[in-house]
């Protein structure tokens, strides 16, 4: 019975969705404050009832309940409870399911906490996402309905694809969705304003934690997809220009810009008509990602069944949406009044250099990604579109926007001085071209691009720091003084400096495996030895080993270091998962420090060798440590006051608490 | 019944969820100025701070000063008074409406998609069903959450394995014998029944990795039927008919006469004559009882011709990627293999030699010995 009123939920979910996206929208056009009122309960009744939707379905994947059709497409009775769980949204149906609660929870979260906007704009903005949650609602129970059943009921499942049954899948894909469908937010805001003809630095204000949130989620998607690929397809790689990475990386860029010019439109109450732009273009650029991947135009791990109905369903959304928001734009953007001046040189010119840089560089990586899909529908012909396309074009407009991004921070508002900003921040660029030069002269005297870029990274790094020492004063004031000043430094100045310093981690990562790390392949016998990276592996020998649905052959390596102390061991198996029938390789990684020894086997010889490949990964760790700083900097961001806009009764104590600062 | 209540229960909720707002007494005004004018007053307040700090020239906060004061006086002059909770009439019949739409729309879309009165059915519950009543891939799925819980027991794998190879489950039948045989030790039987197992996953080909269980079986037992008569068969699909029918022969004579296994021979032995055992495309009703009244002869040119078709028709067409593999096993069949080889390279130009289709007929062609170019 749970399943029906789960189904029977998420039915009536739909039935309020379209009474929220029709009444607040009419009573903010007639005026009537009640008829606007309704899409606040109407979105927490909704959310609640999508959770019971959710939990229903989740429910018959822990019990097996193949008279689901799609917990039997997708489970098996002897799968881990882990598994069980998180396979709820590791295919199709689930994961939409997962998408909608995802955007039903924005919704409820905007009617629940946002009692300080005015009404019409509250209005609006609910109308918009009831709007959105209709739209998948109806996609999700016409197309792909998760809880159609199966009359009989089969003994037992397909099982879930083994790549699939990880612990990636239950931190990558939420993480993921909560930043693509944060910006959903972001998108009903402009929508809104847009209906409302009027765009303020008020609406700047409530616009950026929504956005700041939906990134700091999306950099954890990002980076925790990335780790799995890495650790879980067993090539080493952390990011292969795949289509469907850049559906989620293309968002990300836009949202970056979209963060940035915020701020600008917020401050100085310019770029107003560039943010709006920016806010629809980058949910535009979510819905185009999941359209991407959910539609089976991109073979991939992703695209778990391709139905050419849902394909086409998707792209009338994406039509709808995104032809009606830039529609809405260019009728309504002329309306809205353009705002402050600036110099050039300024701080909001340094956030519009950072913006150009930034579409820019989103516009390459949409070429990148749609031509060769276009060119095969209309031509037939197959192309991939890899990393030398990205490398020509993609890296020349990041490192120039890299290398500039520690000058905006230390740029005054309106009005800047770019030989001031360059004389803060000598000791930081002294530093960083030090440290280059002896990355050159002492690690690698054959690549000049592993110095520029260790030295771009500590830049980065060390230019976040030398924004946080000049805003707290240090060299001017005594240290006690500066010190009290640091403490006293608003929250967002700290989320930024994080950020970019973060950015500078990923940076160095990045740089050092593309260019330091070192690889061999060779057959090795139980008992042979192998040195890589200064240390020495032997292959041990391998053993069988039964799990719960797999069946695996282990190969035990022991690692020593250089002067003969034992590391310990390092495990790479080969496993059978058998109710698929499919093989998986799982890679034996050890960390140590910042850096990784990756080990994947190969097939045996016939001679009882075992072809092993490894990998000396120096400060790999650092691009994903990299990520999870610029998230920990989007959090912090998001809990300074400054965001939260106090209600009159309210403001004069938030005032006295708040120390304020212009970033 | 319960369920209907229930379902009643969320329609409710979700309707006065939609009512909340007309149930309320509306007291509070709409503050849209207001909201603007705090952001404001929060800018300015700001400002000051930063000169207290001597983050700003004196200069450049009283221009930033004026400009917030600009905004502040714009906005004055656009503030308009929100008309508070009007609309009267039309406001009432539209909430009418979405109150009525909840139901309406809800219990509609349900009949239309939902299976109100099917049970749940979780693993347990399945499990349970009465065991007389229950289906053989019933059994066999229980059989096999035993043994989930008990992967050690090899009486309960050997138990599965032939079942599973009847079932047509001939992967499931060989990681059965491969289990039972890691858990007790190789016997003749076993290794056969293994062997046997990978020619029924491979469609009836004797692969290599096939003849390496039949070649264990015979080290441990020379005389076991089962393997020598697939080696045979293994002989006779390379085309070697006239070893093929030498070991059949040698092997039948061999057996006691009540052995199942003299008569499988003989059919074997009387079937080299034609074809080769095996007919390369799904024939027709009518083609089969054709077959069956041929000579020997006339069978095998039957059986050429539909090769040669089947090979016609994919030079015109090559994008089917099953035609091609039965094409090169029929070609493998009738002892034809430089021919096989000569298709796979036809077949891997049609798909690119680096395409996932190449790919997978080379595994194919590799598991049925067809030489390959290079």
């Amino acid at each position: 019975m749970s399943i029906e009123l789960g189904h029977f939920a998420l039915v009536l979910t739909l039935a309020l969705a379209l009474v929220q996206t029709v009444v607040p929208f009419v009573g903010a056009r007639i005026g009537s404050l009640s008829l606007m009122r309704v899409g606040e309960p109407a979105a927490i009744t909704g959310l609640a009832l999508l959770a019971a939707a959710f939990a229903a379905l989740m429910l018959a994947y822990v019990q097996s309940d193949f008279s689901v059709a799609n917990v039997w497409e997708n489970s098996h009775s002897a799968k881990p409870l882990l598994f069980k769980i998180t396979g709820t949204w590791g295919n199709h149906e689930g994961s939409m399911l997962l998408w909608v609660l995802i955007l039903s929870f924005f919704g409820a979260l905007v009617a629940a906490f946002g009692r300080n906007l005015p009404p019409t704009l509250k209005a609006n903005v609910l109308a918009v996402q009831g709007l959105i949650a209709s739209a998948f609602l109806l996609f999700i129970l016409l197309t792909s309905n998760p809880f159609a059943r199966l009359q009989p009921a089969p003994i037992e499942g397909r099982d879930l694809n083994p790549i699939l049954q990880d612990i990636g899948l239950a931190i990558h894909p939420p993480l993921l969705y909560l930043g693509y469908v944060g910006f959903s937010i972001s998108f009903s805001f402009a929508a809104a304003a847009l209906i409302d003809g009027r765009v303020d630095a008020a609406w700047a204000r409530w616009v950026r934690p929504w956005t700041l949130a939906a990134w700091a989620f999306l950099t954890g998607g990002i980076a925790m997809g990335s780790y799995w690929a890495y650790y879980e397809l067993g090539w080493g790689g952390f990011w292969f220009w795949d289509p469907v990475e850049n559906a989620s990386f293309m968002p990300w860029l836009a949202g970056t810009a979209l963060l940035h010019s915020a701020i600008v439109m917020e401050k100085r109450s310019a770029l107003k008509i560039w943010t709006v732009l920016l806010a629809i273009l980058t949910f535009s650029l979510s819905l185009l990602g999941t359209f991407l991947v959910r539609s089976g135009v991109l073979t991939s791990v992703h695209a778990f069944a391709s139905d050419p109905t849902r394909g086409v369903f998707i792209l009338a959304i994406l039509v709808f949406f995104i032809g009606g928001a830039l529609a809405l734009f260019a009728f309504r953007a002329a309306a809205l009044a353009p705002g402050g001046l600036f110099h050039p040189i300024s701080r909001e010119g340094a956030l519009v250099l950072n913006n150009l840089l930034l579409t820019t560089a989103t516009a390459t990586v949409l070429v990148g990604t749609l031509y060769p899909l276009v060119l095969e529908a209309v031509t037939g012909e197959k192309i991939s579109v890899g990393a030398p396309f990205f490398n020509a074009t993609f890296v020349p407009l990041f490192l120039p926007l890299l290398a500039a991004v520690p000058f905006g921070p230390v740029l005054a508002w309106k009005r800047g001085d770019l030989m001031g900003a360059a004389q803060r921040l000598h000791f930081a660029f002294a530093a960083a071209v030090i440290s280059a030069l002896l990355a050159f002269f002492l690690i690698d005297r054959s690549s000049a691009f592993a110095a520029l870029g260790i030295g771009l990274g500590l830049w980065l790094i060390l230019g976040a720091a030398t924004d946080l020492a000049l805003k707290s004063g240090v060299g001017k004031v005594e240290p006690a003084a500066a010190f009290s000043r640091f403490r006293g430094l608003p929250l967002s100045v700290f989320g930024t400096a994080l950020a970019h310093a973060g950015l500078g981690l990923t940076t160095l990562g990045v740089v050092s495996v593309t260019t330091l790390q070192t690889e061999r392949i060779l057959t090795m016998q139980p008992g042979q030895t192998a040195e890589i990276g200064g240390y020495t592996l032997r292959f041990e020998g391998l053993q069988p080993f039964t799990g719960p649905n797999y069946t695996e052959d282990r190969a035990h390596f022991v690692l020593t270091r250089a002067d003969s102390v034992r590391l310990g061991e390092i495990i790479s198996s080969k496993r059978l998962y058998t109710a698929r029938g499919m093989p998986t390789t799982e890679a034996g990684i050890r960390t140590i420090g910042l850096s990784q020894l990756y080990v994947s086997i190969g097939d045996s010889t016939n001679d009882g060798g075992l072809v092993v490949h490894m990998w000396w990964k120096p400060l790999v760790t650092l691009i994903w440590i990299g990520a999870l700083v610029m998230m920990a900097g989007g959090g912090i961001s998001l809990f300074d006051r400054r965001l939260r806009v106090g209600a009159p009764t309210r403001r004069k104590a938030a005032l006295a608490a708040a120390s304020e600062e212009a970033s | 019944m319960l369920f209907w209540v229930l379902a009643a229960l969320l329609t409710l909720i979700a309707s006065l969820a939609v009512m909340l707002p007309f149930l309320r007494r509306r007291g509070d005004r709409s503050l849209g100025v207001e909201h603007d004018l705090a952001v404001y007053r929060d800018q300015l307040a700001e400002l000051e701070q930063e000169v207290g700090r001597g983050l700003i020239s004196k200069a450049d906060a009283a221009e930033a000063r004026a400009e917030i004061g600009r905004r502040i006086l714009r906005l004055r002059g656009a503030g308009k008074a929100d008309s508070g909770g009007a609309g009267g009439r039309s406001a009432r019949a539209i909430a009418a409406a979405a109150v009525l739409a909840v139901p309406l729309v809800s219990w509609g879309l349900y009949a239309f998609l939902g299976s109100p009165g099917m049970p749940a059915l979780p693993l347990q519950a399945r499990l349970t069903i009465d065991p007389s009543q229950a289906s053989l891939d019933e059994l066999v799925a229980r059989a096999e959450a035993h043994l989930a819980d008990n992967p050690q027991d090899a009486r309960g794998w050997e138990v599965l394995a032939p079942i599973y190879a009847r079932l047509g489950r001939y992967g499931d039948a060989a990681a059965a014998y491969r289990r039972t045989i890691a858990l007790t030790g190789p016997s003749a039987a076993r290794e056969a029944a293994l062997g046997e197992a990978l020619v029924g996953e491979a469609g009836g080909i004797v692969t290599a990795e096939a003849e390496a269980g039949f070649e264990r079986a015979l080290e441990i037992d020379a005389a076991n039927p089962r393997a020598r008569f697939f080696i045979a068969m293994a002989r006779a699909q390379e085309g070697n008919t006239a070893e093929a029918r030498a070991m059949w022969e040698e092997m039948a004579a061999g057996l006691p006469q009540d052995s199942p296994w003299k008569e499988v021979a003989g059919q074997a032995i009387a079937g080299l004559t034609g074809s080769g055992g095996e007919v390369p495309e799904e024939p027709s009703e009518a083609d089969i009882t054709a077959a069956e009244e041929m000579t020997p002869e006339a069978r095998q040119e039957m059986v050429e011709g539909m090769v040669a078709r089947l090979d016609a028709r994919l030079r015109e067409d090559p994008a089917d990627i099953e035609a091609w593999r039965r094409l090169l096993r029929s070609y493998v069949v009738l002892g034809r293999r430089d021919e096989a080889g000569e298709a796979l390279e036809r077949a891997l130009a049609a798909f690119g030699a680096d395409s996932k289709e190449a790919e997978t007929l080379t595994e194919y062609a590799e598991t049925l010995g067809v030489p390959q170019g290079e």
